[in-house]
């Protein structure tokens, strides 16, 4: 009698439980696109991608191209890289019925190899008595590499059937920076922009994905028995 | 809700951070000549000047001291030379009084990098060959030039000893 009623409580959560889908959710970065339309100065693309393992953990990555020019008060650069993160995201949100969207937080692994192209830059001297030094440059420090740690927070909604909209917002921590000889990474592609004296910096895409399912789950589809 | 807001005020927040880099005074740009005046009579003893004016020929505005033994000038970053001209007497009127020296620096240059917000400064390396010379007038002030630091890195130190 004991059995039967510890039978009956699990059943009844089962009931609740929905097939879930899982398969690779594939999209692009359109932050990324349209700067790249509208700003001169910027050429992006990024690629996403995470792929569903558990109930609530994704194995997710990005793929990534940049090339930017900065223009600050003293120095003009252009710097060019690919990157490519990968790691997880978990899913904080309960979904109700067969809805599929997400508020989640995540970890990647970043790693970027890149250039700067130093087109400009301007000799500093308080008081500039002579006038003011901008020298025109062009010279190139190849060969550069960085990697990072992400910590990824955002969520993903489901707007038309497989069609998926979100936003991600990063919190990037280098692990390790291959600073160049006489010039400094002030931009790395896909961890942005680098701060003096901190390993820390920030980043945000807003991603168009598209889901492929592969398979659904079973385990989780049982139909409510019928009680005796 | 509360979670999809938060993102949404840090991302306008994330997105709108741009510029935010002034070079602060306080960073070592490209460094200023230090000058140190002598007693020519006693040469281990600071001596002030009581008004002198500095500046480069050609130029309107210089610098003005007075009643002081070490004083800091800039010195051309897109040059190896830079003439300045000393003037005893020449902040201040009158103008009769006035002793025009006129000091040439030779020098190397280093364009090093400092930052974002100050981009790159030039460091200084005088000459070991004829590195200050003083142009010969038939009323001189300045007796001899002695360079105590040959590299011109900071303002910390004393680069050149002027005996008077």
């Amino acid at each position: 009698m004991l059995l039967f009623s510890e039978n009956g409580t699990a059943q009844e959560k089962d009931t609740l439980k929905i097939p879930q889908r899982y398969g690779l959710r594939l999209g692009i970065d359109a932050h990324r696109l349209t700067k790249s339309l509208y700003n001169d100065n910027y050429k992006g693309l990024e690629l996403v991608g995470d792929y569903r393992i558990t109930k609530k953990f994704y194995a997710a990555g990005e793929l990534g191209n940049e090339e930017k020019t900065t223009a600050d008060d003293n120095l003009n650069y252009t710097t060019k890289g690919s990157y490519f993160k990968v790691g997880f995201d978990y899913n904080a949100y309960e979904n109700w019925l067969d809805m599929e969207n997400m508020i989640f937080i995540g970890m990647r692994a970043g790693i970027g190899s890149f250039n700067h192209k130093l087109n400009s830059f301007t000799i500093y001297q308080p008081g500039n008595y002579y006038g003011i030094n901008t020298n025109t440059s062009g010279q190139e420090f190849n060969g550069l590499s960085a990697s990072w740690l992400e910590v990824v927070s955002g969520l993903k909604a489901e707007v038309l059937n497989n069609l998926y909209v979100g936003f991600s917002l990063r919190l990037n921590y280098l692990m390790s920076n291959n600073e160049p000889e006489g010039f400094a990474n002030l931009y790395i592609p896909g961890f942005n922009k680098t701060y003096e004296n901190s390993k820390f910096g920030a980043s945000f895409n807003y991603s168009i994905s598209y889901f492929i399912p592969f398979y659904k789950s079973k385990e989780n589809s049982k139909t409510p028995k019928p009680k005796n | 809700m509360k979670q999809l807001s938060l993102l949404l005020v840090l991302s306008i927040f994330f997105s709108s951070c741009e510029k935010d880099d002034i070079c602060d005074a306080n960073t070592p740009t490209t460094p200023k000549v230090v000058i140190e005046f002598y007693d020519v009579a006693n040469p281990t003893t600071l001596k002030n000047v009581t008004s002198l004016g500095i500046i480069a020929p050609g130029f309107t505005n210089g610098f003005e001291f007075t009643a002081t033994s070490k004083i800091k000038v800039p010195l051309k970053t897109f040059e190896d030379t830079s003439i300045l001209h000393f003037i005893q007497n020449g902040s201040m009127d009158p103008t009769s009084d006035d002793n025009l020296d006129e000091i040439t620096f030779n020098y190397s240059r280093k364009t090093v990098f400092v930052s974002r917000a100050c981009g790159f400064k030039t460091l200084f390396t005088l000459n070991t060959t004829n590195p200050i010379t003083v142009t010969p007038d038939s009323n001189n002030w300045i007796q001899s030039v002695i360079v105590s630091q040959p590299n011109i890195e900071n303002e910390d130190e004393t680069h050149i000893k002027i005996y008077f």
